[in-house]
């Protein structure tokens, strides 16, 4: 077997790939070579495939080919504790600490042995705190410690389990300003100074820039960019994201100027989630929502309906107040179609003739109302279900999501928003959910959309707000926008203040 | 019509479980009577005793079952019904039968409107609150009483409150005709499982023969069930309250008020437990102020016999009465048989066990060969099996 040498990398992939046994294909085939003392960016949009590259390292999911060298050796993880004792340390978005434990415990949660406290422990982990340049007291409990410290926390807990390689995954997502460049920081030294692996993953362009030393691009599960990041510029990576527009739809012609205004939203606040918004959206009209995940981009329309108890500001539509509770709201003609589909859209012990009917109202239960409705949206927004009686967990991920818009399809819907409606699913119910609503809108139903695939946005919105750190930066035409430009508008250097106040 | 799938998952042990599982004890316990050389098991006065000492657990059950539904928890009940006899014969005497009623519902609708809001608006867990009120109503119970038994002395409101709890009713005819409509909805509907429920009423009320009267806390029993039945399975209210226990996000951004829904569910509980604690005052005409106690895990009990999930979003409140008669056939099995009463405990907290296990394996197995919504984005669906 060949020696490791010291240039060679840490760890490399070689034509690593991952079908899931439905036949999605995660990964198509991915080369990745992370050496020590360098910090490697790793980017992606929703479904490129980051996800399931991150888990792969994790030892969570096996990968269906190609293979992974540790310091030069082929392995194979069976679980995820394999690449820990290899040397390998995941910190996902959120972070799987125990907020009742102390600080110091947390760390050294995975240590064997007896004592609970041991000095020689102590005195270790303190080296790697001291290390990391940012302190913190090690015996207050996790759960009174600010998110950004406990992301710190995660890191030295990495660390105290031997980590050579440390993969992150968007830790900077729910941090502010301050606690961001404490990160940065940390990282910089851990890669320059100490030595470590570094596989950073991240949404925004301007600190993969900033803070990165190489950067690989990932797209429909290929490897499309790899280069060191002196040499790139971020309008390069942004291209290298966004691709060729995979659109599943055409891009509507600029239509007739928008008509009457429908929903005036003024000075639409929430503390600390959402800075003041004010726009009016028109009949027939489809706004788009561009903004990267924590953007603000889900509390702006929580806020609108009613589902935020703190949001101020006042909603009206038709010059008639909306109200402040979702009861109220819907009963004025909103609907919203939420983010996460499973914890918010619909109700797993249903049917799918029962979750459509959910939003009905009356004395009693019309079954052969509801059977027909629930008939009429399986035929026009083609859902693929053995009938109105199959459970809605028993439909695919696209299929649940038409199930959950379709309640919403009645004459009482005069405002539809609608929350990622198009995230995990594939690209006919895709195309299948935007083609239904542009005809809804074609048919003068005002409708306000957020998504982070911007293609879609730039497909079928009529105008796009962008929104980043809670706040409404830009308002853009998508027949004069590039996906690349919207994608630096949302993620890249125009970033405002973090930490937006009402 | 029905498929062969459906058919088997509605007679599967997870769907139908309880009914095999009454029949079957009955049939048991008959068995053995009848090999014993005792009067026979089924007679129209044993069911009619099984049921009538089911009757206040089963009120209770079914109120407990919307709550359940709802996603909550209400371990309150027995002191809740104790309060109310409490008031129900401390208050009698002096002014009179239904008035005392009428306060003693009041006061338990309170409390099930106080376990409510603590709930629901200041977010503590439900099992914590109503254990905290379960302690402090019996305490309550204790002030009011002091310590002793308390008595109704005044005879005509005595007889007034025994009237309204002991006069028997005759139902052979009355069950026969509900029976057979069962049979004929069922086939009219093409559905087996109507009609083996038809069947098997009938049956039972032909072995109790002609003489078959019930006394009448069966009747309010039959009557508030078929109530709740009715407004969980043929109401926007009823699917609304699985609505809320399902996924209250949901359930919530559906445009449903999620907190009036399971205020409701407790103030439904309160007054079913006031109510079970007039029928228990009305009994006697007294009251022993630890009377009760523990009624809540056997209420609890029959939710769970009855497949009621914890975790909301399921249940069956006809389910839950049989879950309780089970419980109690149990019981009266026992005395009847005389088959040792230590043994009771035992058996009862084994069936309980081995009912919910039964459940959750039933539905593991399910969910297995079910993908879930969101790890397969592209498989197409699949029919669910035959459960256990």
């Amino acid at each position: 077997m060949r020696r490791p040498m010291v240039s060679s990398p840490l760890l490399s992939l070689e034509g690593v790939g991952k079908t899931f046994p439905n036949g999605t294909v995660a990964l198509a085939h991915v080369d990745l070579a992370i050496t020590r003392g360098k910090v490697h960016g790793l980017l992606g949009a929703n479904g490129a495939g980051k996800s399931t590259l991150i888990k792969i390292l994790a030892g969570a999911l096996p990968p269906s080919g190609g293979t992974m060298r540790w310091q030069g050796e082929t392995v194979r993880w069976q679980a995820p504790r394999d690449p820990r004792r290899a040397g390998i340390a995941t910190i996902y978005q959120h972070i799987p600490l125990v907020p009742t434990l102390s600080a110091f415990e947390n760390i050294v949660l995975d240590a064997t042995g007896w004592c609970r406290n041991s000095r020689q422990d102590r005195e270790r982990v303190a080296r790697i705190v001291a290390s990391l340049g940012d302190r913190f007291d090690l015996d207050a409990l996790v759960a009174d410690l600010p998110i950004g410290a406990r992301q710190m926390v995660a890191i030295a807990q990495a660390l105290a389990g031997g980590a050579e390689l440390v993969v992150m995954d968007e830790p900077t997502a729910s941090l502010t300003g301050d606690e961001r460049e404490t990160i940065y920081a940390t990282i910089r030294r851990l890669a320059h100074e100490e030595d470590k692996a570094i596989l950073f993953v991240s949404h925004f362009l301007d600190e993969i820039v900033a803070l990165t030393d190489e950067v690989t691009v990932l797209r429909d599960g290929r490897v499309v960019l790899h280069a060191a990041t002196v040499t790139l510029e971020e309008a390069t990576i942004a291209q290298a994201i966004a691709g060729r527009a995979v659109t599943a739809i055409e891009r509507t012609p600029r239509r007739a100027g928008a008509i009457e205004p429908r929903l005036r939203v003024e000075n639409l606040a929430s503390s600390g989630k959402l800075a003041p918004a004010n726009f009016t959206l028109h009949s027939g009209e489809i706004i788009g929502i561009a903004g990267t995940l924590g953007s603000g981009r889900s509390e702006l329309l929580q806020a609108i309906f009613g589902a935020d108890p703190k949001a101020t500001g006042s909603v009206t539509l038709d010059g008639v107040p909306v109200g402040r509770f979702p009861d109220e709201t819907v009963r004025a003609g909103l609907a919203l179609v939420p983010e996460d589909r499973a914890t918010q859209g619909y109700v797993p012990q249903f049917t799918l003739a029962e979750n459509i009917a959910l939003v009905r109202r009356g004395p009693f239960i019309n079954s052969a109302a509801e059977h027909a409705a629930a008939e009429a949206a399986i035929d026009r927004l083609a859902i693929k279900a053995p009938g109105p009686d199959a459970l809605v967990t028993e439909l695919s991920g696209g299929n649940a999501q038409k199930a959950v818009l379709a309640k919403w399809l009645t004459p009482a819907t005069r405002v539809l928003l609608l929350d990622e409606p198009t995230a995990g699913i594939d690209i006919g119910a895709r195309t299948d959910i935007l083609r239904l609503v542009r005809s809804l809108a074609d048919d003068g139903l005002p409708v306000i959309l957020v998504s982070s695939e911007f293609d879609e946005l730039l497909a079928i919105a009529d105008r796009i707000l962008v929104i980043r750190d809670g706040r409404l930066v830009g308002e853009v035409d998508p027949h004069t926008t590039t996906e690349t430009d919207l994608t630096l508008m949302a993620g890249g250097t125009l970033r405002a203040p973090a930490g937006v106040a009402a | 019509m029905m498929t062969n799938h459906d058919w088997r998952r509605r007679f599967g042990l997870r769907e139908a479980g309880v009914y095999y599982a009454l029949l079957i004890l009955l049939g048991v316990l008959a068995a053995i009577a009848s090999s014993r050389g005792l009067p026979p098991y089924l007679s129209a006065e044993n069911l009619g005793n099984i049921a009538y000492q089911a009757s206040l657990v089963g009120i209770m059950g079914v109120a407990m079952t919307v709550v359940l539904i709802t996603g909550a928890f209400d371990l309150s009940v027995g002191s809740v019904a104790a309060l109310s006899a409490a008031v129900l014969v401390g208050l009698a005497g002096s002014i009179g039968f239904v008035p005392a009623a009428i306060a003693a519902l009041c006061t338990a609708a309170a409390i099930g409107l106080i376990n409510g809001a603590i709930v629901q608006f200041v977010g503590i867990n439900a099992f914590i609150v109503t254990l905290g009120t379960l302690t402090a109503v019996r305490g309550l119970v204790l002030i009011l009483t002091d310590g002793r038994s308390l008595m109704v002395a005044n005879p005509t409101v005595l007889a007034h409150m025994l009237a309204f709890e002991s006069t028997r009713v005759p139902i052979f005819w009355a069950s026969l005709v509900i029976a057979i409509g069962i049979v004929f909805i069922g086939i009219r509907q093409h559905r087996l499982a109507t009609i083996a429920a038809g069947a098997v009423i009938s049956g039972l009320a032909l072995a109790g023969g002609s003489a078959l009267a019930v006394a009448i806390p069966v009747i309010y029993l039959a009557a508030f069930t078929l109530v709740m039945w009715a407004v969980l399975r043929f109401t926007v209210i009823g699917r609304r309250l699985y609505a809320v226990g399902g996924n209250a996000e949901a359930a919530r951004l559906s445009g449903i008020n999620v907190h009036a829904y399971k205020l409701g569910a407790f103030l439904l509980s309160g007054i079913a437990a006031g109510f079970a604690g007039v029928l228990f005052g009305c009994r006697l005409g007294a009251l022993n102020p630890t009377a009760l106690q523990g009624t809540e895990l056997t209420v609890i009990a029959a939710a769970i016999l009855g497949g009621t999930s914890l975790f909301g979003g399921a249940g069956s409140v006809v389910k839950t009465v049989v879950g309780a008669l089970l419980l109690f056939t149990l019981t009266n099995g026992f005395n009847i048989l005389n088959l040792g009463a230590n043994f009771q405990g035992l058996i009862e907290g084994v069936v309980v066990v081995a009912a919910a296990a039964i459940y959750t394996v039933g539905g593991e197995r399910r969910r297995a060969r079910r993908p879930s919504a969101d790890t397969a984005p592209d498989a197409l669906p699949i029919t669910e099996g035959a459960p256990a």
